[in-house]
């Protein structure tokens, strides 16, 4: 009997933090689906009398657009996000081996240098990087944000990767090279699968920094050929009226890719892969 | 298949020197232990004929080929490590064949590799599990088979046995031993533990701070060590070792091995030893026994008596220790009894087994 008023308070406990975390989340999605004038109601109107898909619709029909390209901007967050991804999980696994594997002079330096970096608000590089960016040309463009975010991200993927690469013990890469392989094939074979979770950890942080980064972008892009999703929820930001339900619709536009993508990728994380293979 | 010569091999890191001049021949089919204190370059050894370690001196052929600038892997070389480095992600066979399937040899010749191995370490049942579901002597047992599957020129163990329970380290020694006795394979072992080296190696070398002490048959190494690090390193419990003066009485020469115990020089180390005056005498704890013991007196000759500080029993012999010039003896008395602390007890010592080693160099006289 104790053991079961036990088990139904942390039930009730969970259920409260929970619930906290995620009320603005809940929020948001019901706001989505009911009309504006229903959100702006008084007093509030809790649960919606009718639920609507009205903002969807608006702003994927594709071809002339109702309200907001949301289309152009999933696709601009898609392409920005993956691509800038890919490349500083690319670069952040080799440089994370690197600093895991090799000495080299001046290490210490540069890794201290790389987390120095991490530091540096976003925000106070959004004037130079403006003017920078205006003399090459890159405002407006994707590649030009896709830059940024690999910049941003790459001191983090190296960090986190260097950290899973240290705890593979390295005779696995020795005893793959006495075993025939070179020392890139040992890395492939044997060390980049150990690692894989501390890789997909990586990848998750800065897909979804990326994803989410508002900041940075909104000095950088200008129209429908750059802009991102965080960016394009302005677009319902006008004089004199703001549309809440639009831009709760695109914020749940944003967050259930985010969602899924966690969602597949944590089954990858999980750590302790590496046991057994040496005498733990 | 292949003899190993290294020439003069040397390893610094930085000004440390690891390896010092290092110049050895195994022949084909030798089974070798390398064994030293920690820190003595063995490993450091064992890496750079793996390729695992840049040599910094010197040469190393392994058959005719000089092999210092070769990746491991076109060594031909197989190592097995301390912690294993299994392959974790892969189960026992996929650890097996990995080194053929690098290779590109086709599945019926690796399927039909690794069966052979399978069968010789008696793995038949675990092949499909993961490292992390095998015990540490399977484990242990996996890495070997690894290293067998690929036919190479050299195994390499590098303190194969330290990280088992000391029952399964026992066993494994007499896997490792049948193991070398079947594959016929020369084999190059590095271990800190004098008894592994006793018991397995063709030939012992003994190490200390990157060079080599004494290079023997484990028998010659124990009978006729070169100097007092070999002599207490080698052998358990260690030879006890006693600083000693030499003193002339009646034109006689005596070793005084305690302030009222004086010990006659053997005739054959007369003249060797008339020139110093201080000697280190080496005695090991089973040619330092209770008279009691002994059936034949007149054969040992010298004795004297010691008051018993502790006593050890270990079943089939009992550990007495006292002193001797206030350094700790270890005597074994076999057909033990029940030993007093405080009890005096004659012990006879047979003086042609007796190591001498000079008092400036520790070296044998």
């Amino acid at each position: 009997m104790v053991r079961k008023i036990k088990k139904i308070t942390y039930w009730l406990l969970t259920f409260l933090v929970m619930f906290i975390t995620c009320l603005p989340g809940i929020w948001i999605f019901i706001s989505a689906f009911r009309p504006n004038a229903e959100i702006l109601s008084k007093p509030a109107n809790w649960f919606p009398d009718n639920w609507t898909i009205h903002e969807f619709t608006q702003m994927f029909s594709i071809k002339g657009y109702v309200s907001v390209p949301a289309f152009d901007y999933l696709m601009n967050s898609v392409i920005i996000s993956l691509t800038s991804t890919v490349i500083a999980i690319t670069i952040g696994m080799m440089g994370g081996y690197a600093f895991a594997r090799f000495n080299f002079k001046g290490k210490n330096t540069i890794f201290l240098g790389l987390m120095l970096a991490r530091a540096v608000p976003g925000i106070s590089l959004s004037l130079p990087l403006f003017i920078l960016w205006a003399k090459l040309g890159l405002i407006n463009t994707s590649f030009g944000v896709i830059i940024v975010y690999v910049a941003m991200n790459v001191p983090f993927t190296i960090w986190l990767t260097d950290g899973f690469f240290r705890q593979i013990p390295k005779e696995m890469s020795e005893v793959a090279r006495t075993d025939g392989c070179t020392r890139l094939q040992a890395f492939w074979n044997v060390e980049l699968p150990l690692a894989g979770p501390g890789i997909a950890a990586a990848g998750i942080f800065a897909f979804l920094l990326s994803w989410n980064e508002y900041a940075l972008a909104s000095v950088l892009t200008r129209t429908i050929a750059s802009k991102t999703l965080p960016i394009g929820m302005m677009d319902y930001l006008s004089e004199f009226t703001i549309n809440w339900a639009g831009m709760c619709a695109i914020a749940v536009v944003m967050i259930v890719p985010a969602v899924i993508l966690t969602f597949i990728v944590q089954k990858h994380l999980v750590s302790g892969l590496t046991f057994g293979g040496v005498k733990g | 298949m292949a003899e190993v010569n290294l020439k003069n091999l040397t390893k610094k890191y930085g000004d440390v020197v690891a390896v010092q001049n290092m110049n050895l021949k195994i022949p084909h089919n030798e089974f070798l232990v390398l064994v030293g204190p920690s820190g003595c370059g063995k490993s450091t050894t064992l890496r750079m004929i793996a390729g695992l370690e840049e040599i910094s001196g010197g040469e190393i052929y392994i058959g005719d080929e000089l092999v210092n600038n070769k990746e491991p892997k076109d060594r031909n070389v197989s190592m097995v490590f301390q912690n294993y480095a299994l392959y974790p992600h892969m189960t026992v066979e996929q650890n097996l064949g990995f080194s053929l399937k690098i290779a590109k040899v086709d599945k019926a010749e690796i399927e039909k590799k690794v069966t052979e191995a399978v069968s010789i370490l008696g793995l038949d049942d675990l092949r499909k599990r993961k490292p992390s579901q095998l015990s540490g002597g399977q484990r242990q047992r996996v890495a070997m088979g690894r290293a067998i599957v690929r036919r190479p020129d050299a195994f390499l163990f590098d303190e194969p046995l330290s990280n088992l329970d000391a029952k399964l380290r026992t066993q494994m020694r007499t896997e490792i031993k049948k193991l070398h006795q079947k594959l016929k394979t020369t084999v190059i072992y590095v271990t800190h533990d004098q008894v592994e080296a006793m018991t397995l190696a063709d030939r012992i070398i003994i190490m200390k701070e990157g060079f080599i002490e004494q290079i023997g048959s484990p028998i010659e190494v124990f009978n006729n060590p070169v100097n007092v690090f070999v002599a207490t390193f080698i052998g358990s419990p260690p030879m006890n070792v006693i600083e000693c003066d030499v003193i002339t009485q009646n034109d006689n020469l005596f070793i005084k091995i305690d302030t009222d115990v004086l010990m006659p020089c053997p005739p054959s180390k007369k003249d060797k030893l008339l020139k110093s005056s201080k000697v280190f005498v080496g005695i090991r704890a089973e040619d330092i026994v209770p008279s009691e013991n002994s059936t034949d007196l007149e054969k040992k000759g010298w004795n004297f008596e010691k008051s018993i500080e502790l006593a050890e029993p270990l079943g089939t012999e009992t550990q007495l220790f006292f002193k001797l010039n206030d350094k700790e003896i270890i005597s074994r008395m076999y057909n033990p009894r029940v030993i007093q602390v405080g009890e005096k007890i004659k012990f006879e010592v047979d003086l042609a087994k007796i190591h001498f080693f000079d008092h400036e160099t520790e070296k044998a006289i």
